[in-house]
């Protein structure tokens, strides 16, 4: 078993009325890549903030690196965080933001060429004098990521770290994530992006509305999940569908290819494929997608009602996935 | 807390505030204005009569710097102080900055003292560049006449020099205190503009109160007292109890305002 690197448990955090975290438990491991998922306003970049060390929690223990986390204290060394768009003074250069960064790491004697391979490695060498004043969101995400990694980073703590950068840019993330991880850091990649996601991760944790709804690796995701819908294509798809409705523990659907999606258990399904031998209706395509997980997540956060949601607030609606996966 | 952590705070604020523009100029002005003030004094025919030392600006160099400090006592120290006081906190909120600042290497107390200590250092700075500019004009465009001091005793050049720099050693604490408050502020407010602004209406605010009739006791009270302490220096024999009575009640600003900033900011969720 690989050392863990983030261990929070029964985290729970409350803005003043609004419950932004209740009873949260995240561990992660040295060497993976942690997928954070959640809808908006779920508690992600709460989380974040607990585990940096910038938000005091209500309850819960937080250790990172082996180290109590609490507020007011000093980062431990070989953690970094990315939160939000980050954030550097407007005034100075790039190399001058990074410099200042350095100073306050306590590493001055190095600081010049850590702060030029930093601005190497994240594409920022040929506007390194350039005031941050005039550098766009996605330049100023390669600018943390750059701060990020002059502190050698063990634990990579990212939020969103791609969302304003363009493809490029965020294939170079990936890679820069993959590599980290790779050499044995850990990296908690909190996410919209379910394809970067489902790429990186070899682990994941699933919050909505302050709560863990899920925890544990994609594939465990999917082998909990309901049945993946098959797509079908007959004969005579009118007939199909009339003969589907006539079958116990199918549920037929039109697809938007013209085909048909079927769902059901695996029984129901042998027999509606037999009546629709005897009832004359070629199969001439049978295929089974798998569900995406995004559509996964979709499920499990039920997230057709999240403007609701945010609007009263996280504790105010009562906790109600499509499937129970709580673990 | 941690001496180490505290330094690298310190000289990191240092680089901020020596790259910006406001820093700069207010410390330009603080050189160019006392010139500027003594050679409007030398080539205009009326005095200002009704400030201490006024009517011999033109006789001696070392009224010179006491006309400056008078007035500057007034408002100019406080906004002074207040320029990177009032401020020195709330940028990092202006610009989004404390998640960069507090995910690093330094405790939160390193960042409150490193600041602090930044803050304490320019108003140091600013009154020392104001107070040489303010002699050195006096000196080299008015001369060093003997001052006549407030009890009409005259005061031979080396020693004139001498009180004149006392009684512009004497507002650093009153300086000092009014940056805690403005400190206080900036870390309360989260607005530079109230960060700012509202130490020098506070000193206005006390200017005005000493020329009302109010009880005593509430005047040692202010700030305003200690700015004006130095009079006694010019004295013959000198007095120093406002002074020291000044220096206390300077002191006890300085404390509170730094404790209660620091509570603000140790309890606060940084959460934007």
């Amino acid at each position: 078993m690989r050392p863990i690197a983030i261990e929070a448990l029964g985290v729970s955090k409350c803005y003043a009325t609004r419950q932004a975290l209740s009873n949260v438990d995240l561990i992660a491991h040295r060497g993976e890549v942690h997928g954070l998922l959640g809808p908006n306003g779920a508690g992600k970049t709460t989380l974040l903030r607990v585990l940096l060390g910038l938000v005091r929690r209500d309850a819960g223990g937080v250790r990172i690196l082996g180290r109590d986390v609490e507020v007011g204290g000093a980062l431990p060394d070989g953690v970094a965080g990315l939160i939000d768009i980050p954030a550097f003074y407007p005034y100075m250069s790039a190399r001058q933001n990074l410099a200042l960064l350095v100073r306050l790491d306590g590493q001055t004697q190095t600081s010049r060429g850590m702060v030029d391979a930093a601005l190497e490695q994240t594409g920022l060498a040929a506007h390194a004098d350039v005031k941050v004043a005039g550098h766009s969101a996605g330049m100023r995400q390669r600018l943390g990521l750059a701060a990020a990694l002059l502190r050698s980073p063990q634990l990579l703590l990212l939020d969103e770290p791609t969302s304003s950068l363009d493809p490029a840019g965020a294939r170079d993330v990936c890679a820069l994530v993959r590599q980290l991880a790779a050499g044995g850091a850990c990296v908690l990649l909190s996410s919209h992006d379910m394809m970067e996601v489902e790429e990186l991760c070899s682990a994941l944790t699933i919050i909505d509305r302050g709560r863990v709804v899920f925890t544990g690796t994609v594939d465990e995701l999917r082998s909990r999940a309901p049945a993946a819908p098959y797509v079908l294509q007959t004969s005579d798809n009118m007939a199909a569908r009339a003969l589907a409705s006539r079958s116990a523990g199918v549920h037929v659907s039109p697809a938007d290819d013209g085909g048909l999606h079927v769902s059901g258990t695996l029984a129901a399904f042998d027999t509606y494929v037999v009546a629709l031998g005897r009832a004359g209706i070629a199969i001439r395509e049978l295929q089974r997608r798998p569900r995406s997980l995004e559509s996964l997540f979709f499920d499990l956060t039920s997230t057709a009602d999240l403007h609701t949601r945010e609007s009263t607030g996280a504790e105010e609606r009562p906790q109600k996935p499509g499937w129970e996966l709580a673990s | 807390m941690r001496v180490k952590g505290l330094a690298a705070v310190a000289g990191a604020e240092c680089a901020k505030l020596s790259a910006q523009i406001k820093t700069r100029v207010t410390l330009a002005a603080c050189v160019v204005g006392p010139f500027a003030f003594a050679a409007a004094m030398r080539v205009q025919n009326s005095l200002p009569e009704d400030t201490l030392f006024g009517r011999a600006v033109k006789e001696s160099g070392f009224a010179l710097p006491l006309v400056v400090l008078g007035f500057a006592a007034l408002w100019v120290l406080p906004a002074l102080t207040s320029i990177v006081g009032g401020d020195v906190f709330s940028a990092e909120d202006r610009y989004g900055t404390w998640k960069t600042l507090l995910t690093r290497s330094c405790a939160r107390s390193e960042v409150f003292a490193g600041k602090v200590a930044a803050a304490l250092g320019f108003s140091l700075l600013a009154l020392g560049v104001l107070a040489v500019s303010s002699i050195a004009a006096g000196l080299l465009i008015i001369g060093s006449g003997p001052l006549v001091g407030l009890s009409g005793a005259q005061l031979l050049p080396s020693y004139a020099l001498m009180r004149v720099t006392f009684a512009w050693l004497s507002v650093l604490p009153p300086m000092f205190a009014m940056t805690a408050i403005a400190i206080v502020l900036s870390v309360a407010t989260r607005n530079s503009a109230a960060g700012i602004g509202l130490p020098v209406v506070a000193a206005l605010s006390m200017q005005l109160y000493a020329l009302i009739d109010g009880p005593e006791i509430v005047r040692q009270l202010l700030i305003t007292y200690a700015f004006g302490a130095w009079h006694g220096l010019l004295a013959e024999p000198p007095y120093h109890r406002p002074l020291v009575y000044g220096t206390v009640v300077s002191g006890i600003y300085l404390v509170l305002s730094l404790v209660l900033a620091y509570r603000l900011l140790a309890r606060r969720d940084i959460a934007a």
